[in-house]
């Protein structure tokens, strides 16, 4: 799953630190999540649509087949 | 969040509050119960020339793991610096889940095939050694296949 949360986050200034600590989860997670080598969960996900005050489906979108 | 807002420490705090020093005591004190129970138990039900050597190895090396048991049941993770909220959502957690789940596919392949091994062969020995060895395959099993994830995740 491809995504955006590398610029958005970069948008608000956040390290991954920040935005870990925001979510409740790892710096790791996020790590993986913007490597696209880990899909979040769908609370994930709907936590960071509500972090960055967009849709989920304009966060991630699926990979190109 | 609760936990954010609380104070961290490397140790954490009790479930039941208190400093990290009152957490690391009884989680002492808790090892050392179990590890005596361990050690009694051994002299006990053993066949042991020496009893009270054998009672102070087994407290010596059972006293470290009983203690971190203690301190794992006990110890508040909110409190705990580093530690996620929701562990449950983090990547660790995923880690841990396929780890787990393919060393438990291996343990039954490699039991199985030991089973099978040792009735066609009729080879024999304490099943003590057999089961511990398969406990052991599993831990490291499960060990490496988590380390694997985590670096192929780097």
């Amino acid at each position: 799953m491809q995504n955006s949360l590398a610029q958005r986050r970069q948008g608000l200034g956040w390290s991954q630190q920040r935005l870990a600590d925001e979510l409740g989860v790892s710096r790791q997670t996020i790590i993986s999540i913007e490597k696209g080598r880990y899909d979040p969960s769908l609370p994930v996900a709907f936590r960071l649509a509500a972090v960055f005050e967009c849709a989920i489906e304009e966060l991630f979108t699926p990979e190109p087949s | 969040m609760e936990g954010s807002t609380m104070k961290r420490s490397r140790w954490g705090r009790a479930r039941f509050g208190g400093s990290s020093a009152v957490l690391i005591s009884i989680s002492l004190v808790i090892g050392a119960a179990i590890s005596a129970t361990a050690g009694g138990l051994f002299v006990v039900l053993g066949d042991v020339e020496r009893p009270i050597l054998a009672f102070a190895l087994m407290v010596a090396f059972t006293l470290p793991t009983a203690a971190a048991l203690g301190w794992a049941l006990l110890v508040d993770r909110a409190t705990l610096a580093g530690a996620a909220d929701k562990p449950e959502d983090s990547i660790e957690s995923a880690w841990y889940d396929k780890a787990a789940s393919g060393a438990f596919g291996d343990v039954l392949l490699v039991g199985g095939l030991g089973a099978g091994g040792f009735a066609l062969t009729w080879i024999e020995g304490p099943l003590t050694w057999g089961l511990s060895g398969l406990v052991l395959f599993a831990m490291l099993d499960f060990a490496v296949r988590y380390q694997w994830l985590k670096r192929a995740a780097a």
